[in-house]
């Protein structure tokens, strides 16, 4: 019998359906059908200015739009030929890892409800707030920031910023403690996650998957170490890997993640402390699009001048890999952009760690996927 | 590894249909090669060289003709291999890369849906992010933008 989870579903967190055949209690086929938040992202964007293109970005992962605003911005300046301040890098870098422990307490928080510990929602609840109080203190918005530029960053750091950063990063390690003893040291946790949704490395790798689900079957890729970008390249991080390939073992990879992220964040904001400078590019073309530079700051090229090219990049989102592929044919607008999501690969391969185990099972499972329905439709 | 054993491996398997490696920034570069070798350039891809993990698959159109492209990762070169075959622009159609990465199935459903490529030997080509039955291809650069659209979303039979 096939039944219907979703679209609207506790267990979807977001706008999904899991179609799901199942034998009594026993799942035996199933069908993700995705496509209810389309919303065509990469049509949209032929149509706007490349700047204008980190609005749209924002909304493609509503919990991780930085992460998307700098792939975009990474491969858009390839294509562009621009090449950014180095201060500029860093401050991106302190975005996705902030961004990364918001997520990932985002994660946490919908996961563990799933399985019945509702304190636990509320403790990473609370504490990604501190992270989107950080991302309003400098970008005005705790959502959607449109603060990556095709060049730059839009403005620095307030005043004061980096010693309250530091704070909230000595609040964060003390609490990491606390998750790990309220949920491994929990029996329904461990009865409800040990040994399920396994997906061995072998396929992992072939049917896509990447991330945390990859690296929790002991594979040790992590595009920040193996193709460095931005400021990665200075800095200095562990890859979390875990073995097991079940749902512990993905808890396990992602809070190892964020212990990283707060590591990576402590070089970051020394260096900020140090070197101050500009944030964008100097001389940027107009026809980036509105909100471009600063006045004065562009510079009145006309198009038909400009090289063309082709931009690609690829980041380690909180997700998993994440690409981007911009095409410049010399028109304001980019002529096709494409990216890759993460969760779309790891949606994929549904089949491969469903089939076999329980009905009750698929909220642990699919949780510890963590579906963000946004990029994988676009 | 250097980038050239890339080269001569593919021109030696797939002889003349092999059109060249060009350089791009941060990748083992761009391979171009003519879409009847798509199959054995996709075991060579993965089995001899190395490039177990696709990452995704894209298609571009360029009005005379289509483009499909596809990123792969080698874990042990650490490097990027981007593969890309230009299609004629009226029945634009290539090989499944299922049967040799898995992961291909569902971008290659997207790829067919938003931008009308078909791929041959698929072996579940359905409409993923658009309703059943919508016959536009968005992606196309004919498919306008700002026109208004009426749909009509078909019940799915379960």
């Amino acid at each position: 019998m096939w039944i219907n989870m979703g679209p609207q579903h506790p267990m979807t967190h977001g706008l999904w359906n899991l179609r799901v055949k199942i034998d009594g209690e026993l799942i035996t086929d199933c069908d993700p059908e995705m496509g209810y938040l389309h919303r065509g992202i990469e049509k949209i964007s032929e149509d706007r200015h490349y700047n204008e293109v980190i609005t749209l970005m924002d909304r493609t992962c509503y919990v991780a739009g930085f992460a998307w605003e700098h792939l975009y911005v990474l491969a858009a300046e390839e294509a562009l030929h621009i090449q950014p301040p180095e201060r500029a890098e860093y401050l991106r870098t302190l975005c996705e890892e902030f961004q990364r422990i918001g997520s990932h307490l985002m994660w946490y928080a919908a996961f563990v409800q799933d399985i019945g510990l509702m304190s636990p929602f509320l403790y990473g609840m609370r504490d990604r707030d501190l992270v989107l109080d950080l991302f309003q203190s400098y970008t005005g918005a705790r959502m959607t920031y449109e603060y990556m530029r095709v060049g730059g960053v839009r403005n620095d750091l307030p005043p004061g910023f980096t010693g309250h950063a530091r704070k909230v990063l000595d609040w964060l390690s003390d609490r990491f403690v606390e998750y790990d003893r309220l949920c491994l040291g929990s029996d329904i946790f461990r009865k409800r996650c040990d040994g399920l949704g396994v997906l061995s490395a072998a396929d992992c790798v072939a049917t896509g998957v990447t991330g945390p689900m990859l690296r929790s079957a002991g594979v040790k890729r992590d595009v920040r170490r193996d193709r460095p970008y931005a400021a990665y390249p200075q800095l200095d991080f562990d890859v979390a890997v875990a073995d097991g390939a079940d749902v512990t073992a993905r808890y396990l990879v992602r809070m190892e993640e964020m212990r990283q992220s707060v590591r990576l964040l402590r070089q970051v904001l020394d260096w900020l402390d140090h070197h101050p400078g500009p944030v964008l590019a100097d001389r940027l073309p107009r026809w980036l699009g509105a909100p471009y530079a600063p006045v004065g700051k562009e510079e009145y090229v006309l198009k038909r001048n400009y090289p063309k090219g082709v931009g690609f990049s690829s980041i380690e989102e909180p997700h998993g890999e994440a690409q981007a592929y911009v095409v410049n044919e010399g028109s304001e607008h980019p002529y096709r952009v494409k990216f890759r999501s993460p969760v779309f690969a790891n949606l994929s391969a549904t089949r491969h760690y469903l089939v076999g185990y329980r009905v009750a099972d698929i909220p642990p499972i699919m949780g510890s996927v963590d579906i963000c329905v946004g990029e994988v439709d676009r | 590894m250097q980038s050239d054993d890339v080269a001569r491996t593919v021109a030696a398997q797939i002889g003349e249909r092999f059109l060249g490696l060009e350089p791009f920034p941060r990748t083992a570069g761009r391979l171009r090669f003519r879409s009847e070798a798509a199959l054995p350039l996709f075991h060579t891809v993965k089995e001899q060289l190395g490039f177990h993990h696709l990452s995704m698959v894209g298609g571009i159109d360029w009005v005379t003709h289509r483009e499909v492209f596809y990123v792969v990762w080698s874990d042990d070169r650490r490097q990027y291999l981007l593969l890309s075959a230009d299609l004629p622009a009226a029945a634009p159609h290539i090989e499944s890369a299922a049967s040799v990465w898995p992961a291909a199935n569902w971008h290659e459903r997207e790829t067919w849906e938003l931008v009308d490529i078909q791929f041959d030997h698929h072996p579940d080509l359905r409409h993923l992010l658009l309703p059943d039955g919508y016959e536009a291809h968005p992606l196309l650069r004919s498919f306008q933008l700002h026109e208004p659209e009426e749909l009509e979303v078909k019940q799915r039979s379960v």
